[in-house]
């Protein structure tokens, strides 16, 4: 069988001792860095980019990957024990598994994390191998309409999702959309809400965002306790998930699966998406709703699995058509094209060993994150167990270093202690920074698209319900919001958040 | 030894090495800085790093790559305008954006103040489509546009760029309408392009032959001869349409430093341009390489400036 043929050459690549050993130094320099707080995947891979420029090429891929998803897994690590996730796609899995974890179960859901990720990492490699060509041309149907319904139905995902009040919610997706803009407006070049600095003329980085408002206010808030909270005020408990656990996780982790590799696939979609989406669908289909927000472990599983199926299938887009889906998968194409690499449909045809062992070593290396992290969890911890008052200044020069390191810019140190304010007052006036982050990483999509689908349809709107995939999307869309609107359903949502509340 | 003896010795040594660490010569005082405007990973950076350990051997010297992205290149010109000129500090400079930057907004930085050390690439810009599309030359295109106003859309990587510019000589030069569609880089234009999402799009040679060019197909650039990596595309002057455009990538410093770093600095480029390994990489990279001395490049700029600035008493690309 030719699928089997191909997937032996991969394994046969990518067992060789020094490949094996780029797989392992990078899955381990990955969740070293992924652990500290406040250095998520994006900034991690930037740092150690420049080491891999003088290995071979499927080395420095394998190694360069292994350091992606360590890092993705390290901050699932900070944002379960300490609440600070590293990166977007760890928002979710702060919500409950920093509950879980005050609440004794940290264990149970680091091991539900790291299980649940290597299950959606295997299934989405085998994705990549099965379907990678055929899946990019449904990727590549995803003209601007389709953004735009995708869009539409991600916000609004995000009110669904917020914990509390919907006007709060919607309010805080609104300043979201606000941040977003600022910055050279891409359709006429003008400049918006810079305030005539042109350190604002590329916008926010999103690292500043999430950092601040994540970090810092976490950081911020923790200080009004009296050395009482810590950060880690209980053990990790048993590390193995009670049969419980297993049961009301194993089907959130294939629902995310499922949700991760497809939203994976989208150019722009990825770990973020994926991982927001999952956490509504558990929480949508969940007979227990009211326990979302207070360590729900399905919670955890879904948008676990989900964004290391997202990440995973990233990959896709990158390596059949060259073309980056964020900022990470920029970075891989970067360092291919250092090594003469040129990503696209041909590398699969004209060098089928360096994809076919990219592929081997995506499998061997969440392996290996699974050996690296159950039995070493107890050191990543021991990293937390340093009394707070001795970890909060690490914590928040780790942070500046990690934010300085994206644009190498003092400025955006100073915003990020801005946004660190901001962070702390909206968590008194119990407003969900959540909504607010997605909003920032969705409207810049949803406004150029919106836009460039007008442009290309002169200006008819129909162009949004003619063309199928986005037709499908805002039907689904209207019936979220009809449900959101019924007075039956809204007076069951408010009590499932009043009874959570207590 | 006596003990006596070590410490002596050690102390000479100490006071050697920073005597020598004083009076260290240019470039061996500290490392080069090479300032990138671009992100890591993109293709001005890439240049960058590929050139690097060449540059390193011809000069003998460390060379440290910072990117220092954003404004379309205003933050990094405006921190080599404000660089001490003592042969420590360079930047890659890119064109139409370095110009066109002048014409559109009032910068941070004076353009005077930089000087223009060597041109490395000319990348003429190009207009694709999709390989199943009907449109197969330039006059196919701009008769699709008269044929239906409005009806051809246009992907470039962002409102001033070259892509865009061209396309406004285009129009301009046969009295057409072109739908604009601004994307945010020679990527996401390459993926509108693959999708069919828009009609055609602007992508210069080495974008396009660098990368993976299945699914697509140059009908013209806008070059003044044939380029080397793609001979069998013929130029816009070719089919009948006066419109240039190229994107220009070199080396600049700031003003005031020394015409002998400047010289130095200059030659050294050269001999890296003329090396055969390093035209190997450049090759694989589609590096349309086109060397031009400071003096040789600067001389053009005020040229390509007026140019630029008629456009933009024109039609203005940005309100």
């Amino acid at each position: 069988m030719a699928f089997l043929d191909v997937l032996m050459l991969g394994f046969s690549e990518a067992f060789t001792p020094t490949n094996l050993f780029f797989c392992f130094v990078g899955a381990l320099l990955g969740t070293l860095i992924g652990v500290l707080p406040g250095i998520g995947p994006t900034a991690t891979v930037a740092i150690l980019l420049p080491v891999t420029f003088f290995l071979p090429p499927l080395g420095a891929l394998i190694m360069l990957a292994g350091i992606f998803y360590g890092a993705q897994y390290g901050g699932s690590t900070t944002a379960i024990l300490v609440n600070l996730p590293g990166e977007a796609s760890a928002v979710v899995t702060a919500i409950d598994g920093y509950q879980m974890a005050r609440k004794g179960r940290a264990g149970a859901a680091l091991a539900i994390a790291a299980l649940g990720s290597f299950f959606a990492g295997t299934v989405a490699t085998i994705g990549l191998a099965v379907a990678g060509p055929t899946l990019s041309s449904f990727a590549l149907s995803f003209g601007p309409a389709e953004y735009v319904s995708l869009c539409i139905f991600g916000l609004l995902a995000a009110t669904i999702l917020a914990h509390g009040s919907v006007i709060k919610a919607i309010g805080m997706v609104c300043l979201g959309l606000v941040l977003g803009m600022v910055g050279i407006d891409v359709n006429s070049g003008s400049t918006r809400l810079t305030f005539g600095s042109t350190e604002l003329y590329d916008g926010i980085d999103f690292v500043v965002i999430a950092v601040g408002l994540f970090g810092v206010a976490e950081i911020a808030s923790n200080l009004e306790f009296k050395e009482a909270r810590g950060v880690l005020q209980s053990t990790i408990g048993r590390l193995w998930p009670t049969k419980q656990e297993f049961k009301e996780s194993w089907g959130a982790v294939l629902r995310g699966t499922g949700v991760g590799t497809i939203l994976g696939v989208l150019p722009g979609g990825g770990a973020t998406l994926s991982a927001f989406s999952a956490y509504s669908v558990e929480k949508k289909i969940s007979k227990t709703p009211e326990k979302f927000g207070h360590g729900a472990i399905a919670g955890v599983a879904g948008p676990e699995a989900a964004n290391n199926a997202g990440a995973q299938s990233s990959f896709i887009p990158l390596l059949t058509l060259g073309i980056p889906s964020n900022s990470i998968m920029a970075m891989m194409l970067g360092a291919m094209t250092i090594h003469g690499i040129t990503p696209g449909p041909s590398v699969i045809q004209n060098q089928p060993e360096l994809f076919w062992g990219l592929v081997a070593s995506m499998w061997i290396g969440n392996a290996m994150l699974l050996v690296i992290n159950l039995p070493l969890i107890g050191v990543w911890v021991r990293l937390l167990k340093v009394p707070y008052r001795l970890l909060y200044p690490a914590i928040l020069l780790f942070c500046c270093i990690g934010v300085y390191s994206v644009n190498n810019r003092g400025f955006d140190v100073a915003l990020v202690i801005l946004f660190g304010v901001l962070g702390y007052v909206l968590r008194k006036a119990k407003c969900e920074a959540g909504p607010l982050l997605l909003g920032f990483v969705l409207g810049p999509l949803l406004e150029t698209n919106l836009r460039r689908a007008l442009l290309l349809s002169q200006g008819d709107p129909l162009v949004f319900v003619e063309r199928p995939i986005s037709a499908v999307l805002l039907l689904i869309t209207a019936g979220m919001l009809l449900t959101l609107i019924l007075p039956a359903i809204r007076k069951g949502r408010k009590e499932a958040f009043e009874a959570s509340e207590d | 030894m006596t003990h006596c003896k070590i410490k002596f010795a050690f102390a000479a040594a100490v006071f050697a090495a920073s005597a020598s660490y004083a009076h260290a010569e240019w470039p061996n005082d500290r490392p080069i800085q090479m300032i990138v405007a671009f992100a890591p990973g993109g293709s001005t950076d890439v240049m960058a790093r590929a050139i690097e350990p060449f540059l390193e051997k011809e000069l003998g010297a460390d060379i440290v790559i910072e990117n220092r992205p954003g404004a379309s290149g205003e933050i990094a010109y405006t921190a080599l305008s404000k660089a001490k000129p003592d042969g420590y500090t360079f930047s890659y400079i890119n064109t139409p954006g370095y110009l066109s930057m002048q014409v559109q907004r009032k910068l941070g930085y004076d353009p005077k103040t930089i000087k223009p050390i060597v041109r490395i690439v000319d990348d003429p810009t190009a207009i694709v489509v999709p390989a199943a599309s009907e449109i197969k030359t330039l006059k196919d295109f701009v008769d699709a546009a008269k044929a239906k106003p409005g009806a051809v859309s246009y992907g470039s990587s962002g409102v001033g760029t070259d892509d865009h510019l061209a396309i406004i000589l285009l129009g301009a030069a046969t009295g057409t309408t072109f739908t604009h569609i601004p994307f945010s880089g020679a990527g996401e234009t390459r993926t509108a392009i693959l999708g069919s999402q828009v009609s055609g799009g602007g992508l210069n040679i080495s974008e396009f032959a660098g990368n993976d060019t299945s699914g697509l197909r140059m009908i013209a650039h806008f070059g003044t001869d044939r380029s080397p990596q793609l001979p069998d595309v013929p130029t816009a002057k070719e089919q009948g349409f006066d419109v240039e455009m190229t994107s220009e990538r070199g080396i600049a410093a700031p003003r005031e430093l020394s015409d002998e770093i400047t010289q130095k600095f200059g030659e050294a480029m050269k001999k890296v341009l003329d090396n055969p390994e390093f035209q190997k990489q450049a090759k694989q990279l589609a590096l349309p390489l086109a060397y031009l001395s400071g003096p040789d490049w600067e001389k053009q700029m005020p040229d390509r400036l007026a140019r630029f600035q008629k456009i933009w008493n024109e039609t203005p690309w940005v309100k």
